[in-house]
């Protein structure tokens, strides 16, 4: 089972984003795991997981937390699908990412 | 999603993003690369600005007595708004920092 990380600043706005994605993966029948967590959480909560993915707002975050979770895809969400709260795009852009 | 709260997302993820390229933009002078700093700053704006006009609609819906009330998420977008703003501000002035440092080293060596 495919495990998604979702990243922002204090988990709270992501966390919208994960019930979209989750009712889309449903529909899908695409069995994964996806949580929302604040950045400061990315070493714990980022291992193990096969992609990580961050809110506009820590973009710029990327690279630390790339070193943070060494091996791990760690993807910007399109700006234009989390304004939408577009759970059905984010998630196929993640599992185009991960090759699913 | 309801109105306010798909505005309190566009808001989030506009000016997100802006306050994303202005903190790249302070990294990106820190290397010295500062056409690429200017570019993340001119970046940063465009994006603010379509947060700000979700912002700006808002306010016109409230002062015309359309106000949808308030919620959590709503003060969460004003405060990530406030936030990209002020890092603007810091954003230029570290850039001025590492221009003048790096004139600075130069004039050293």
């Amino acid at each position: 089972m495919r495990k998604i990380v979702l990243l922002c600043a204090a988990g709270m706005s992501t966390s919208m984003l994960v019930k979209k994605m989750q009712e889309e993966a449903g529909k899908m029948e695409y069995a994964c795991d996806i949580e929302a967590f604040p950045t400061s959480e990315a070493t714990k909560q980022g291992a193990g997981a096969d992609i990580i993915l961050l809110g506009p707002q820590v973009r710029f975050a990327q690279n630390k937390i790339k070193q943070q979770c060494p091996g791990i895809p760690v993807e910007p969400i399109d700006m234009k699908l989390y304004g939408r709260m577009d759970g059905k795009g984010v998630l196929e852009f993640a599992k185009a990412h991960m090759g699913d | 999603m309801e109105g306010l709260e798909l505005a309190a997302f566009q808001i989030i993820s506009a000016v997100g993003s802006a306050r994303s390229c202005y903190i790249e933009a302070i990294q990106k002078a820190k290397l010295g690369e500062f056409e690429e700093a200017d570019k993340l700053i001119e970046e940063g704006d465009e994006v603010f600005c379509e947060g700000h006009h979700a912002h700006t609609d808002l306010l016109q819906k409230e002062a015309s007595g359309e106000s949808e009330g308030l919620n959590l998420l709503i003060l969460h977008a004003e405060d990530q708004l406030m936030s990209a703003e002020a890092f603007k501000i810091i954003a230029l002035e570290f850039i001025d920092v590492y221009k003048n440092f790096k004139s600075l080293k130069a004039a050293i060596q």
